[in-house]
C-alpha cells in the first residue's frame, strides 16, 4: 500500500478549504442569517438554542481568531450544531438517518454503471469504427451532457406516472415495517430501480468514454498482438489482455466524479423523494437551516476524499509502478 | 485555426451539433419575433395541453408554455455560454501560469486545483447560495465559475508544462522576451485546440450547473429560464397531474443543448485525438489491421 504524500496534502487543503468556507461564507454574506434562523425557531427559541446558533455564526463578540478555533473545536467533537428545522434535534442526527440511503444510492448505481459502461467501452474500442461504436460512442458523450434533472423527470413521467412500472417516491413500502426480511429488501430495492437508473446514463456515459480512450492505446500494444498470435480467444485478449490493463484510466475518472455523482444524486432523491442527503438538503435550504447545509458539505466532501483515498490505495495494489513515486 | 474549423465542418456530428447551438441561438435573439407577447402574461387556463392557440400548453398559471420557452432560452443559453466563458478563461490562465512558471507558484496552484477538484461541486454550490438568497443569473455564474475551473486547469497545466521547454519557447526566452508575451504569444495559440475542447466541456457544465440551481429554487422565480421553468412546473405539480407539456418544452430545450455541445465536443476530442478517430479512414486502416490478423491466424 502506498500513497503519495503529496496526495494526503491535497485531501488535508480541501478539507481545510471546506471547513474555512463553511466558517467564513455565514460571516461574509450581507443580512444575518443568525436573526433568520432565530425567526425559523419561532418559540421553540430558548435562550440555549440562540446562544448555540449565534456563537456558530459569528454573532459574538469575540475575535475571528477564536470564533474559528471554538469552531475546529466543535468539529473535532463531531459537534455541527443544532438544526433548525428539527430542534432539538442535532445536526449529526438529522444526516446520520439519510447517510445509509445516498451511500446505498451512489454505491449501487456506481457498481451497475461500472460494469456496463467499462464493457461497452470495451467492445466499442475493439470493434471500433464499427456498427456498435458508431452508436453507442457519441451516445455516450450525449449522456454526459444532459444534466441529471431531464433524466430525472423524464424517468419519473415515463416509468412512475404514465406506465406506473414503478413507485414514485420513498425509499420503500411506508405500509412496510423496516426489518430484514425479503418483503423489505425487496421493497427496497424495488423503490432503488428508478433513481439508479437515473444516476447511471451520466456515469456509464463517463466510464465509456474512458473506457473507449484507455482501451484504444491499450489495444496497440506489443502484448496484445502477442496475445493474439498465440491464438488465445477474442474474450480472452480484449478482457484480460486489454480491458485489464486500460481500468486504470477509469479508476482515476472515477476518483474525480465523485463530486459530480453526490450532485447528480441530490437531484435525483429530490425528484423522486428518495429519503437520502440530498432531500435533506434540500428541505433545509428550503427552510434556511444553515447548520444541516453546512454539515452537509463537510460529510460530502469527507466521502468524496475517503472515496479517493479508498482509489489511491486500490490503484496501488493494482498497478505496481506507482511504488516508485513517479504518479 | 482556418484548417481547424475546415475539419471540424468535415465532420457529420460536428456539424449537427453546430446547427443545432445555432438554430437554439436563432431562437434566442429573435424571441420577440417568433414568440411576441410577454412570457409571463396570464393568457388562458390553468395547465392546458397543447392546442393551436398554445402550441406547447399552458402553465398552472395559464401562461404560455411556448411564449416561455422561446423567452427562456435568452437567459439560459446567455448564462451557460457566458459562465462557460469565465470557466476557461480561470482555468487556462491559473493553467498556464502554474505549467509555464513550475517550482513553487506551480506546486501551490496545483495543490488548489487538485483540492477544488475533489470538493464535491453542488453542495459547495448549494451553500453559497443559499447563504446568497435567492439570486439572480449575475450571481448563478460567478458562483459557477468560482467552483468549477479545476478541470481545465489540470489540463492547461500538463500541456503547458509538455510545450514549456520546446525550442522555439527557449529561443523566445533568450532573445529576451517577457513572460507575457512568452505566455500569450508563444504558448496560448499553440492551446487553442485544448482551449476549444475547455470551453465546450465547461459550457455543458454550467448549463448542467444552472439547471440544477434553478430546479432547486436559488434562481430568480420572476426571471423566465428553462431552470425556472422546471422549477415551477416541479411546484405545481405538473408530473403527478400529467401536464407533460409544462416540464417537457424546457427539458427539451436543456437536453438540445448538452445534445448539440456534446456532438461538438466529440468531435474535437477526435481531432485533438486521432487515436479516437473512426471514419471511412479508419474503417479502410481497420480492415487492413484484420486481414493482418488474420494472416496472423487470431481474431
Amino acid at each position: 500500500m502506498y500513497i503519495s504524500s503529496r496526495r494526503l496534502g491535497v485531501y488535508a487543503v480541501a478539507l481545510g478549504f471546506a471547513i474555512v468556507m463553511n466558517f467564513t461564507v455565514p460571516r461574509l454574506m450581507p443580512g444575518s442569517p443568525v436573526d433568520a434562523m432565530i425567526a425559523q425557531l419561532g418559540p421553540r427559541a430558548t435562550p440555549a438554542a440562540v446562544e448555540a446558533i449565534k456563537a456558530r455564526f459569528g454573532a459574538v463578540e469575540a475575535p475571528i481568531a477564536a470564533q474559528f478555533l471554538d469552531y475546529l473545536k466543535g468539529l473535532a467533537t463531531l459537534d455541527l450544531g443544532v438544526s433548525v428545522k428539527y430542534y432539538p434535534q442535532t445536526v449529526t442526527e438529522v444526516l446520520a438517518r439519510s447517510t445509509l440511503w445516498t451511500l446505498f444510492l451512489v454505491v449501487t448505481a456506481i457498481t451497475f454503471s461500472l460494469v456496463v459502461g467499462t464493457l461497452l467501452g470495451a467492445i466499442a474500442a475493439w470493434r471500433r469504427g464499427g456498427r456498435f461504436d458508431t452508436v453507442v460512442s457519441p451516445f455516450s458523450v450525449v449522456m454526459i451532457a444532459v444534466p441529471p434533472v431531464i433524466i430525472a423527470l423524464t424517468a419519473l413521467f415515463v416509468f412512475g406516472v404514465s406506465l406506473r412500472w414503478f413507485p414514485v417516491g420513498y425509499a420503500y413500502d411506508p405500509n412496510l415495517d423496516p426489518g430484514i426480511n425479503f418483503t423489505f429488501a425487496g421493497s427496497v430495492f424495488y423503490h432503488a430501480i428508478l433513481p439508479v437508473l437515473t444516476l447511471s446514463p451520466y456515469l456509464i456515459g463517463e466510464f465509456q468514454t474512458t473506457m473507449r480512450s484507455s482501451m484504444i492505446s491499450v489495444l496497440g500494444e506489443d502484448y496484445v498482438t502477442m496475445g493474439r498470435a498465440k491464438g488465445l480467444t477474442a474474450a480472452t485478449v480484449m478482457l484480460g489482455y486489454g480491458a485489464r490493463n486500460a481500468m486504470l484510466p477509469v479508476l482515476t475518472n472515477l476518483a474525480l466524479m465523485l463530486g459530480a455523482v453526490f450532485g447528480g444524486s441530490i437531484v435525483t432523491e429530490i425528484v423522486f423523494n428518495y429519503p437520502g442527503l440530498g432531500l435533506t438538503l434540500f428541505t433545509a435550504s428550503v427552510a434556511r437551516d444553515y447548520p444541516v447545509i453546512q454539515g452537509q458539505l463537510l460529510l460530502m466532501t469527507l466521502a468524496t476524499l475517503g472515496a479517493n483515498l479508498l482509489v489511491d490505495i486500490v490503484y496501488g495494489v493494482i498497478d505496481p509502478r506507482l511504488k516508485d513515486g513517479s504518479a | 485555426m482556418i484548417s481547424g474549423l475546415k475539419i471540424l465542418l468535415q465532420q457529420k456530428k460536428a456539424v449537427a451539433g453546430l446547427i443545432i447551438i445555432a438554430a437554439l441561438c436563432l431562437m434566442a435573439l429573435f424571441a420577440p419575433i417568433i414568440a411576441p407577447g410577454a412570457p409571463s402574461a396570464r393568457v388562458g387556463r390553468s395547465h392546458q395541453p397543447p392546442t393551436v392557440e398554445h402550441v406547447f400548453g399552458t402553465t398552472k398559471m395559464g401562461r404560455d408554455v411556448y411564449t416561455q420557452f422561446v423567452w427562456g432560452s435568452r437567459t439560459s443559453l446567455a448564462v451557460g455560454f457566458a459562465t462557460g466563458i469565465a470557466i476557461t478563461i480561470v482555468g487556462t490562465a491559473i493553467g498556464l501560469v502554474a505549467g509555464y512558471a513550475g517550482g513553487r507558484t506551480d506546486a501551490a496552484l496545483d495543490l488548489a486545483t487538485n483540492a477544488v477538484l475533489v470538493i464535491p461541486n453542488i453542495p459547495l454550490l448549494i451553500l453559497l447560495a443559499s447563504f446568497a438568497g435567492t439570486v439572480g443569473p449575475l450571481a448563478i455564474m460567478a458562483i459557477i465559475a468560482l467552483t468549477s475551473w479545476p478541470w481545465g486547469a489540470r489540463m492547461t497545466r500538463s500541456q503547458t508544462m509538455a510545450l514549456r521547454n520546446r525550442d522555439f519557447v527557449i529561443a523566445a526566452r533568450m532573445i529576451g522576451e517577457p513572460a507575457w508575451r512568452v505566455l500569450f504569444v508563444e504558448l496560448l495559440p499553440n492551446l487553442l485546440p485544448l482551449i476549444g475542447i475547455n470551453l465546450v466541456g465547461s459550457i455543458i457544465y454550467a448549463v448542467v450547473a444552472q439547471t440544477t440551481l434553478e430546479y432547486l429554487g436559488f434562481g430568480d422565480p420572476l426571471q423566465v429560464t428553462w431552470g425556472t421553468m422546471l422549477y415551477n412546473a416541479q411546484n405545481s405539480s405538473a408530473i403527478i397531474l400529467g401536464a407533460w407539456w409544462d416540464i417537457g418544452a424546457p427539458a427539451t430545450g436543456i437536453a438540445l443543448i448538452g445534445l448539440g455541445l456534446a456532438l461538438v465536443n466529440f468531435t474535437f476530442d477526435e481531432i485533438a485525438n486521432p487515436q479516437l478517430r473512426s471514419g471511412p479512414a479508419l474503417t479502410r486502416w481497420l480492415r487492413l489491421n484484420r486481414q493482418r490478423n488474420r494472416s496472423l491466424g487470431g481474431a
